[in-house]
């Protein structure tokens, strides 16, 4: 009776108490490859050939170094990369310290890359865009200094859709990412080079950022972990601001346990954000209890809710069987598991674009070339600020600002940006209600798997209705974690899925244990791109 | 008094309702979209008579289409003809899109700016010297010190 999908409507798990979730596994479930081991966490192997001077810092920056530079031509990550020796020259600064028995900080010899959005004093920011063009910001963003006080080698700034306004780096004004996995597609976005090359190994860890999800999304297309925090944990301090309300930076790493290390490196108040928080950070890397200390239901207890609306129509059959074999995992593991309704799910994706575009049209109002960027000669300031706009800004960003002036306008405001801010009210009280009954929600990480380059392009509601699974999360600034979970043949390509992992305010620290332990124990799938095969 | 009319509305439909819920309740209990073309309507004129802003009064309250010059001159974005043709279908199509958050009854809903954050979070407004000054004044195009320069500005009408 469900040995083939052809409707998702027969995979309503509308009675998941009844029926056993075993009986809703299919035949078109992948082939898993051969047994391989879990992902490991990339920082404390890093630290641990430190420590017991296996390797020194310099040799783990070459072999990085090396397989960046061998599959940069196809994957087209980073849109700057830094110098072979200030990046040597920093390991051997690594290296010395453990020479003299000095302290090192919990990224020491980690090389990182950071989303070209996120400013770096020493490096070009250009946020993807032509108008920012060789700037280089007079002063680190908050992150990126806690990365380097930690001990994290920056490499290089990554790609991204301009402005962070895509899911693809298809928008990037400079080049398109490919994915590591099928260099015919792309690695999602809009921080597409932050994934792809942590995917690939290019880095050990990455920064991103999430304003309707471009750090899950990739995460889930690209086959690695992606993690957004709580709206508030990470300072916005240096974070070039696409929507102010929804900006969150958040980490990418290829094992939960890396993504863990990385916030907490990252997370704090800061006195120049007035968004961030003042909570307390718990021990995030304390989650991370290695698979042999498991009990054998190490989730029980577990208050799972399955958003039941991610499961509907429009999504792919084969990312719901992905889903449906996570959560009989989950069960396996003592969760309880249960369906949850969000009637008002779906209006989360217009409110979100309302208010991403209106607060872009704001945020976007500084590029004038004046002050900085690139400046079109005019011999009249508003012909100046209107070339320099027209030809540094791509179209998808002046169709946003267009449609955000447009949303802002006298008369339209209630219609649009009041309206949206209300359904934010409603989607807020939607999840509230649900973690209360729930410990965390999950869902796919994106209605398909990765995209062919060109797909989406000229379809802008086609574009956006891939970000219906991410959205609501920033309306509501809660964390969420996602953490590939199977994979789906295309063509001969195999192409990983993601699984969204949701929870309450401020609480990253049961995502990521939950996180840890799925990973750690779910059998038989490997999640190393060909590209990188036996090299890694 | 939004709220109440809502109230009469439903149970002139025979829902059950609960007179004391709110629409969030609503929606969380319902689990489908209370909302039909018959409370449309009466939405309509109710907001119609309530607001001074220049929505049409026309009963299916159509806001007015973007005006895309209008709108570049606004943003301050010099669009080519070709992008004006270019992308006014894609904005129309976008912009109803957006239309169907009119449909919903969102009274006694109170907007939410952002996510829950604490109060007052600011620091003393105390001023302080910014250690790099010179890298500010390199990243401008045109800088004649101590001057941005710009070019004059044509006073329109």
């Amino acid at each position: 009776m469900l040995s083939s999908i052809q409707s998702p409507r027969l995979l309503r798990l509308s009675t998941l108490h009844q029926i056993p979730l075993r009986c809703l596994q299919t035949s078109t479930t992948p082939v898993p490859t051969p047994s391989s081991p879990q992902p490991t966490s990339q920082i404390l192997k890093i630290r641990k050939s430190l420590l017991s001077r296996e390797t020194t810092a310099v040799e783990i920056a070459k072999t990085f170094l090396s397989r960046l530079r061998r599959t940069e031509p196809q994957l087209k990550s980073f849109l700057y990369v830094s110098p072979e020796d200030a990046v040597l020259k920093q390991a051997e600064e690594i290296d010395r310290k453990i020479r003299n028995n000095e302290e090192l900080g919990p990224l020491a010899g980690v090389l990182a890359g950071v989303k070209d959005n996120i400013c770096t004093s020493d490096m070009p920011s250009t946020a993807g865009s032509k108008i920012l063009e060789n700037y280089t910001p007079p002063y680190d963003a908050t992150a990126v200094k806690k990365l380097r006080e930690n001990g994290a080698i920056i490499v290089g700034k990554t790609n991204l859709d301009e402005f962070g306004m895509g899911s693809t780096t298809e928008a990037s004004g400079y080049q398109v990412t490919a994915n590591p996995w099928d260099l015919s597609r792309v690695p999602g976005g809009s921080s597409g080079g932050s994934a792809a090359a942590v995917s690939a190994q290019q880095c050990a860890v990455s920064l991103g950022t999430d304003t309707g999800g471009s750090v899950r999304q990739p995460a889930s297309f690209c086959g690695v972990v992606g993690l957004k925090p709580t709206y508030g944990r990470v300072s916005r301090y240096g974070l070039v601001a696409y929507a102010s309300s929804l900006d969150v930076i958040g980490c990418l790493g290829s094992s939960v346990a890396d993504t863990g290390i990385v916030l907490q490196a990252v997370s704090g108040h800061d006195k120049f954000d007035a968004t961030s928080s003042k909570q307390g950070i718990p021990n995030f890397a304390s989650q991370f209890i290695p698979k042999d200390y498991l009990d054998s239901k190490p989730l029980k207890g577990l208050r799972v809710g399955v958003i039941r609306e991610t499961l509907a129509d429009g999504v792919d059959p084969d990312v719901i069987s992905s889903l449906q074999h996570s959560v009989s995992h989950l069960e396996d593991l003592g969760c309880t598991i249960s369906e949850v309704s969000f009637p008002s799910f779906s209006l989360g994706l217009p409110a979100y674009y309302i208010l991403a575009s209106s607060e872009s049209s704001s945020n976007l109002a500084r590029y004038d070339g004046v002050r900085f960027g690139n400046q079109v000669f005019a011999d009249e300031l508003s012909s100046l600020y209107g070339d320099s706009r027209a030809e540094g800004f791509g179209s998808e960003v002046k169709l946003r600002i267009l449609m955000g002036t447009y949303a802002l306008s006298a008369g339209y405001y209630d219609a649009y940006y009041k309206r949206a801010q209300q359904v934010r009210t409603l989607v807020q009280k939607s999840f509230r209600a649900a973690l209360e009954e729930n410990d965390v929600l999950i869902s796919p990480a994106a209605p398909s798997v990765a995209y062919k380059i060109g797909e989406k392009k000229n379809d802008p509601l086609a574009m956006y209705a891939g970000d219906i699974m991410t959205v609501n999360v920033n309306l509501a600034g809660l964390p969420a974690l996602v953490l590939p979970c199977g994979f789906v043949e295309e063509g001969s390509s195999v192409l990983p899925v993601g699984l969204q992992m949701i929870g309450a305010a401020f609480d990253e620290e049961s995502l990521l244990k939950i996180g840890h332990i799925f990973e750690q124990t779910l059998q038989g799938y490997s999640f190393v791109p060909p590209l990188v095969g036996d090299d890694f | 008094m939004g709220s109440r009319a809502f109230m009469v509305l439903l149970s002139h439909r025979g829902a059950y309702i609960n007179p004391s819920a709110n629409a969030a309740q609503l929606f969380l209990t319902f689990g489908q979209s209370p909302f039909s073309p018959v409370k449309k309507k009466c939405l309509v004129e109710r907001r119609n008579h309530r607001t001074s802003h220049n929505f049409s009064t026309a009963a299916n309250s159509s806001l007015e289409p973007p005006n895309l010059p209008r709108l570049a001159e606004t943003a301050r974005i010099s669009l080519t003809p070709d992008e004006v043709e270019e992308f006014a279908p894609k904005m129309k199509q976008v912009v109803d899109w957006f239309g169907q958050l009119q449909a919903i009854d969102l009274e006694s809903i109170e907007p939410a700016m952002r996510a829950d954050t604490e109060d007052d979070n600011s620091r003393d407004d105390l001023p302080q010297i910014f250690e790099n000054r010179e890298a500010i004044i390199k990243a401008m195009p045109s800088y004649e010190e101590p001057y941005i320069k710009v070019p004059k500005v044509l006073n329109k009408e």
